[in-house]
């Protein structure tokens, strides 16, 4: 199975660059890339071109570090910052417009009412993707 | 890697930013689209029935049609210009490009105050829906003005925190409203209709000139909201073809309903009825009317219910809409960069969010203590929203002559030509049409005309100190050097 483009969303989590270099991986062995995107999620009480300097400089700082991390794995990567109103849907339309042919999401550990949540964005994601999906869960002891 | 690595002296490490600093996600369809726009403006039929009763008594039906054809230029207007230009900001855009800042800023600003008065409007008209439930909301003004001043306080509250809010609600919120305003026409039309009372009704209770002018004029209520759609263009994909789309959806949809229910509504009670009893809950008064118990026992509580949540819903949109509108206005420098100002935490902007509440509350305090309160609001929404459907109309034909070249996806026909400009004719006579009942509100209504001059004048003084202050021209701000900008 080959993957030439990969879409790693990224959300500063360890969880979120280690499922980066798994992707890196998977993409040397088909001299693929990868795409990161970090959403921005914009509150409807703000125009959806707003731009929120915190939230912005944050995801700099993720996407940078994302970099460093393709870097040093030999990678070929390319970043992208995007607004959206709800993360979900902007990572489905992200992955139908640049075509990819897999999404590798890292998911950690969450409780919801006591109970294993995978939360909002996961089951949308695997409900309306157009490609493959891969979970990386990050392991908790 | 080695470890040892240290760069030597002059050796740089460039890493350029990312070509755009981010990318908008448009996710936004016809279906999501038509929904958000029906959800404000359908919502507006379950007060603007009774404020146009009030003083347009049997001519109600006519004047809410006379409106519909001012509001199908405004929503072409909209079209041409939202399919050009689209941006958050609605009338206030249009100005800004088609005339300069301080028109632009104008056009905002009176957008401002009707954003707030539809505020005011659709938290007010919720209580007497419950009343239901329980009558004091309908019965004591008291009672239910600080319902009223509670809803807003709410939802200023939870617009402020940023409580996360799916289209679905939008889009359900849509359905909900059709479902329920097909079957009460079509229920009404079936048991109620009856052409002969219908026609004497409007003969024998056809108003004053006077009064049909304002009628007119307070009929721009029932079409609240057609700037929503505009301000949603950002999010829409391929906004020149879908947002034109969704507005001509709507201006179809919108038209029909609201002749069912006003043509119902008079066959349901008398223009005096519904200019009392059921002023702010016209529709409950004709679910009440229906003659069938069983279909009445189950109607009068849905209705209450629906209509409730629906116009909760129409509240927040306009505390929404009016937040998104400064926030863009602080972008291009119209506004104090206070009112742009993000919360650290929430991430919201709340400064806005909680100045504009309270205005809104503001204009509901005389309602604690008269009746007529409710009809003063509508005039002062007309006042706000007829100036800033003026100015769209206005920019729309300016930007036909000064920027003939401007892209527009969505051209209007039916031109007449002007020294080689072809000027649409819908946008000369929603122009005409909306400035000259303007003028008319502006002379017969003192409580508009004051505090709506009030508004502007203090809007205008804030904007030439802000701009003062930041050094920057009225009417424009100067381009840096290389700066490109639409």
């Amino acid at each position: 199975m080959q993957f030439n483009k990969i879409l790693v969303p990224v959300s500063g989590t360890q969880a979120g660059e280690e499922a980066v270099k798994l992707a890196c991986q998977l993409a040397r062995k088909s001299k693929g890339k990868i795409l990161a995107a970090y959403v921005i999620t914009v509150k409807r009480s703000l125009p959806l071109d707003a731009e929120i300097e915190s939230e912005s400089k944050k995801a700099e700082g993720i996407l940078d570090r994302v970099e460093r991390i393709a870097e040093e794995e030999d990678c070929e990567i390319e970043t992208d910052l995007l607004q959206a109103r709800d993360t979900a849907p902007a990572i489905v339309d992200e992955a139908v417009e640049r075509e990819v042919d897999l999404i590798l999401i890292g998911i950690t550990y969450k409780r919801r009412f006591g109970q294993f949540s995978l939360g909002n964005i996961i089951p949308y994601v695997l409900k309306n993707a157009p490609c493959r999906v891969i979970l990386y869960h990050q392991y908790a002891p | 890697m080695q470890s040892n690595w240290r760069p030597k002296p002059g050796d740089v490490t460039l890493r350029p930013r990312r070509i755009k600093r981010f990318r908008l996600r448009r996710v936004l369809g016809v279906p999501a689209l038509f929904s958000a726009g029906y959800g404000n403006v359908g919502s507006s039929i379950y007060y603007a029935l009774g404020i146009v009763a009030l003083v347009a008594l049997g001519a109600t039906p006519i004047v809410l049609g006379i409106a519909g054809i001012l509001f199908i230029f405004t929503a072409l207007t909209y079209a041409e210009g939202t399919a050009m230009l689209p941006e958050a900001g609605g009338s206030a855009s249009f100005a800004r490009h088609g005339f300069n800042d301080a028109i632009g800023f104008t056009a905002g600003w009176a957008l401002m105050l009707s954003y707030i008065v539809t505020i005011s409007i659709s938290a007010f008209t919720i209580p007497p829906y419950l009343g239901y439930f329980w009558a004091p909301f309908k019965e004591s003004l008291f009672v239910s003005t600080a319902a009223s001043i509670g809803i807003v306080i709410f939802l200023m509250t939870i617009n402020v925190i940023g409580i996360k809010e799916t289209s679905f609600i939008n889009v359900g919120a849509a359905i909900v409203d059709i479902t329920t305003q097909v079957s009460l026409v079509v229920i009404g039309f079936i048991v109620l209709f009856n052409p002969v009372v219908v026609f004497h009704r409007i003969v024998d209770n056809w108003p004053t000139v006077d009064n049909l002018v304002l009628g007119i004029a307070l009929a721009s209520i029932a079409y609240t909201g057609i700037e929503t759609m505009s301000q949603m263009a950002e999010e829409t994909k391929q906004p020149e073809k879908k947002v034109p789309q969704a507005l001509i959806m709507m201006i179809v949809t919108v038209l029909v309903i609201f002749a069912g229910i006003s043509l119902v509504s008079l066959s349901a009670m008398t223009p005096q009825e519904l200019a009392s009893d059921w002023a702010r809950d016209p529709v409950a008064g004709i679910a009440a009317s229906i003659p069938i118990a069983l279909i009445r026992d189950v109607l009068k509580p849905l209705i209450a219910l629906l209509a409730g949540t629906i116009l909760l819903i129409a509240t927040n949109a306009g505390l929404i809409g009016i937040s998104r509108l400064a926030f863009s206005l602080g972008s291009h420098k119209l506004v104090p960069a206070a009112l742009s100002r993000v919360h650290p935490r929430f991430k919201t902007p709340y400064i806005s969010i909680i100045l504009f509440s309270l205005v809104a509350i503001i204009i509901l305090f005389p309602a604690f203590f008269t009746t007529a309160a409710f009809e003063k609001m509508g005039t002062l929404y007309a006042f706000g929203s007829l100036l800033a459907f003026a100015f769209s109309h206005a920019s729309i034909l300016s930007l036909r002559v000064r920027k003939p070249e401007l892209a527009r996806p969505f051209k209007l026909g039916w031109n007449i030509k002007i020294k080689g400009r072809e000027l649409p004719i819908s946008a000369v006579l929603g122009l005409i049409a909306t400035s000259t009942i303007w003028i008319i509100i502006l002379i017969t209504q003192p409580y508009s005309r004051w505090v709506g001059i009030i508004w502007m004048v203090t809007g205008w003084i804030i904007y030439y100190l802000y701009r003062r202050k930041e050094h920057l021209p009225l009417t424009h701000i100067p381009r840096k050097p290389g700066e490109v900008r639409q």
